[in-house]
């Protein structure tokens, strides 16, 4: 148990400045904290920058990095004497193969295209980053409710995954009889094929923080957080840049606004909004039961808004531009949209269309397939695979719910057909099982039974597994704690499905 | 106008299987069931801690919700319609206990091993069944050798509910242990991973008390299975803790020193007689457990003294009866009023040659309150002195 006023927020810092989980960190960790010394080296053993320490080369295994020859590259490295380690995504899928070196800093190709600036976009990636913070003073003139309606007219869907429309939350945080609340920005991007909130991160950092902080004045917030994964050092150079230069204009516009940038450490789950809030309190980020919903019950239980990076940075031009003109950009669902585009696509990037494209469309502008498409995966890992006969369904979140897959966070992988698609969906798996937090048994198990499955086909030729993939599919989907359990059998689902010529 | 006040007597009405139950505001859906008498399986639960819902055994319908939702969690709120029966929450069961077997030691009948004091896993596959049979997933979780004498953790026979790390935080104040790694390989680890010897660990065996799976077990109780349990009172200190010794048969000890005052004496009449020296076997206490949390003072828990000394019970040297030392300096047996008389006249003795000064009473913390209070009152009372002391008052 914790000693009355121990500081467990500060656990993971303290671990990562004392060289991550070594002998003996642990207990200097407690010292400092007053929080018992197993549980801090519990928190240091989930996350994997800090329980594997040390400087070494971090390569991306991830579904791009893989096609784009990481596992080569892994093989050259280890052969001229590097020490290797094979890592979940590192969010940069259209600079494939990507790596970190020793110093957590990014090794790879040019960066990705990004679509040229537009009157029809939200978020224009390619203009000038904007830091007069008009948008902010335009909200605090027209007050919360006005903001919340434009929201609730421009039918801003939340950008992180789930689609669920962004002013229910802040009306939900609003209306708390507690007034201590906080807003989260969710800067964890980590799914295997996303990078949008990256480059906005990078590129538009102003348009974030002008968000947030128009979501701080809506909800009645005092204090955000900004929780950057680790891997991401650009971004967060970029964002405390960007924040000094805005305290002005939140100090005068809002009466202040405390931020603060919480770093992740190598752990997927914890873009899970439930589990980021756990990490941000100095925990193991293993997702919480839902209900409570974090605009309850969120952050040290209090009411917490939790939006993800674009949700955010489209906040600004529907309070300049009014919700109707956000919610005409979109074609099938409002409001325009940044797509990732990586994988055999000729100009891998993020592109920003409106909601509701087809993938055609966003590889015309992605300068067109790499070889013959065979198939594609239309919202990172945990949407699964679809055949190219389905190319024409719009890209938007309902469409692609009923296509039994998802727009997650419309990170697209293209995969031609020198690509096996059970090799695709192996390398899905090994990801769900890295990432899986472990703390219910479907998930922890069962991920690792469907890479199994998945590896005994490809490695022995033997169907044993696949035969109850769909079954304990079921069980993973109806008895996991969180989202991530409830999909991590989608890639190998959908490959079976639609492409039972490589499982035969 | 008729105010309704809500109070804490205030009861709340909702449904289970169709049976009406109610429960006080606050109540869990799974303590509905249970004044019910519906049975919902569980692994991660106690009552002693606060409810995590990470085993996902109790996983039932509840009206209105899209996902099935942890009993053990979920509060009941007036006019909820709850169902444990369904086909979905039987698939779910045999689909969950699939995963777990997967991910188990199973003995050579492909039963799950449990050393402990609980069989759960293997009970609910009984009575719930399994869903697809799957090869052993091998796991990779680091196991971790530990000298300490008495605790004992296979990571192969753990669901990783994380109830011992709950209780071992909430109930005992003392976090020795911790959930160690992610995703497959999340097991029980200690900082640093060193003995439990080496950190705040009392080994009050809490942990073992705890695991639905025996994933925890006495090392010194492996491998006996136990035949009879007696419920006794602890002696080591004056709380009042209710022991269950559980008893087995074992083959007794050879040699002279064998004696009827080292049985068991609650067995005494059966075990003591000639039948039991002929047949070479006596009843020894094998493990010590506490009567089931909420039916006795201790609630379950019990120290390091009570769960793991009981080796003085079979002891050689236990002292049974008085001994008097003779003239030829050997101790001899004797009975209670003779050593008593030797004890006074002893004490008499020192008192009238040196004063009553000369004497000091010094009795033992497994004492009770009572005991204590006579020890003091024969010293001031009958001998005079105010040289009286308790070895745990400083």
């Amino acid at each position: 148990m914790e000693k009355k006023g121990a500081k467990r927020s500060r656990i993971i810092e303290l671990l990562e400045e004392h060289g991550g989980m070594r002998p003996g960190v642990a207990r200097e960790v407690a010292r400092e904290t007053g929080v018992p010394e197993a549980d801090i080296f519990g928190v240091a053993s989930f996350y994997t920058l800090l329980a594997r320490p040390g400087a070494h080369t971090r390569v991306c295994q991830g579904l791009t990095c893989m096609m784009a020859g990481a596992g080569r590259r892994m093989e050259e490295l280890r052969e001229s004497g590097v020490e290797v380690e094979p890592v979940s995504c590192l969010g940069q899928c259209d600079r494939a193969p990507a790596a970190l070196d020793d110093k957590l800093e990014l090794v790879a190709g040019p960066r990705g295209a990004i679509s040229p600036v537009s009157d029809d976009q939200a978020m224009k990636l390619g203009a000038e980053d904007d830091a007069s913070y008009s948008a902010l003073a335009r909200a605090v003139e027209q007050g919360p409710e006005r903001v919340i309606a434009e929201l609730k007219a421009g039918g801003l869907q939340g950008r992180g995954g789930a689609g669920f429309p962004a002013h229910f939350k802040w009306d939900a945080v609003r209306n708390q009889a507690e007034t201590t609340r906080y807003v989260v920005v969710n800067a964890d991007e980590a799914e295997p094929g996303n990078f949008k909130d990256r480059e906005l991160m990078l590129r538009r950092p102003h348009l974030m923080i002008e968000g947030m902080a128009i979501a701080a004045f809506a909800t009645g917030a005092k204090t955000a957080f900004i929780y950057v994964r680790g891997e991401f050092k650009g971004c967060r150079r970029s964002l405390e840049r960007a924040l000094e230069a805005a305290k002005p204009h939140l100090d005068r516009l809002i009466g202040g606004l405390e931020v603060r940038i919480v770093e992740g450490h190598g752990a997927y789950i914890c873009g899970e909004e439930t589990a980021l809030l756990e990490a941000i309190e100095g925990r193991r980020g293993m997702p919480r039961l839902k209900p409570p919903y974090p605009t309850e019950s969120g952050l040290w239980g209090k009411p917490t808004l939790i939006n993800n990076v674009e949700t955010l940075a489209c906040v600004p031009a529907i309070v300049d531009r009014g919700g109707e003109w956000f919610r005409a950009l979109g074609r099938t669902e409002p409001g325009s949209k940044l797509y990732c585009i990586s994988g055999h696509v000729n100009k891998p990037g993020v592109y920003e269309l409106p909601l509701g494209v087809t993938l055609d469309e966003l590889v015309e502008e992605a300068g067109g397939y790499l070889g013959t498409p065979r198939a594609f995966s239309p919202g990172g890992a945990s949407s699964g695979f679809l055949p190219m006969s389905q190319r024409e369904l719009p890209l938007d979140f309902g469409a692609l719910a009923k296509a039994g897959s998802m727009m997650g966070s419309a990170g697209l992988v293209v995969l031609n057909d020198t690509i096996n698609m059970a090799e695709a969906a192996r390398w899905q798996q090994i990801f769900f099982e890295d990432e899986s937090c472990g703390q219910c048994a479907p998930c922890r198990i069962g991920a690792r039974v469907q890479r199994q499955a998945v590896d005994r086909w490809i490695d022995g030729k033997s169907r044993v597994g696949l035969a109850h993939v769909n079954e304990v599919a079921w069980e993973m989907n109806e008895g996991s704690i969180c989202g991530l359990g409830m999909v991590a059998s989608l890639p190998l689902q959908s490959a079976m499905k639609y492409f039972e010529e490589d499982f035969t | 106008m008729n105010t309704k006040i809500e109070t804490a007597e205030t009861k709340l009405e909702l449904e289970i299987d169709g049976e009406q139950v109610e429960v006080r505001p606050g109540a869990t859906v799974l303590e509905a069931a249970r004044e019910l008498g519906v049975e919902i399986p569980v692994l991660c639960h106690d009552d002693r801690v606060d409810p995590a819902g990470c085993c996902r055994m109790c996983l039932v319908e509840i009206e209105g919700q899209r996902r099935l939702q942890p009993a053990c969690t979920f509060k009941a709120s007036p006019g909820m319609e709850v169902k444990t029966k369904t086909e979905r929450v039987a698939r779910h069961r045999r689909g969950l206990l699939s995963l777990y077997k997967a991910d188990h030691r199973l003995d050579e009948r492909g039963r799950p091993v449990s050393r402990g004091v609980h069989d759960k896993l293997a009970d609910h596959i009984d009575t719930y069944g399994t869903g697809p049979e799957l090869p052993p997933v091998n796991a990779p979780r680091a196991s971790r050798s530990d000298e300490n004498p008495y605790i004992q953790f296979d990571p192969d026979a753990c669901v990783v509910c994380g109830l011992c790390v709950r209780y071992c935080d909430e109930v005992e104040a003392v976090s020795a242990i911790t959930l160690f790694g992610r995703g497959a390989s999340t097991t029980i680890g200690t900082a640093d991973q060193r003995s439990l010897l080496d950190t705040s660990c009392e080994l009050c065996g809490g942990c073992i008390a705890v695991c639905p799976t025996g994933a925890m077990t006495e090392k010194p109780s492996l491998d006996q299975p136990s035949e009879q349990i007696v419920r006794t009172t602890c002696n080591f200190c004056g709380v009042g803790c209710q022991l269950d010794l559980h008893v087995a048969t074992v083959a007794a000890p050879k040699g002279p020193s064998q004696t009827v005052s080292q049985d068991l004496g609650a067995e005494r009449s059966e075990v003591v007689g000639p039948q039991a020296r002929v047949s070479e076997t006596m009843k020894r206490v094998v493990r010590v457990t506490s009567p089931e949390p909420g039916t006795t003072v201790n609630d379950g828990n019990l120290c390091v003294k009570g769960r793991f000394s009981y080796e003085f019970i079979h002891h050689e040297e236990r002292l049974t009866e008085p001994l008097i030392r003779g003239e030829d300096g050997e101790l001899h047996p004797a009975s209670w009023a003779d050593a008593i008389a030797r004890v006074a006249e002893g004490l008499h003795g020192v008192k009238q040659r040196y004063g009553a000064d000369a004497l000091g009473f010094v009795s033992s913390s497994r004492c009770t309150g009572e005991e204590n209070y006579l020890m003091q009152k024969l010293s001031r009372a009958a001998f005079g002195t105010n040289n009286c002391h308790q070895c745990a008052a400083t």
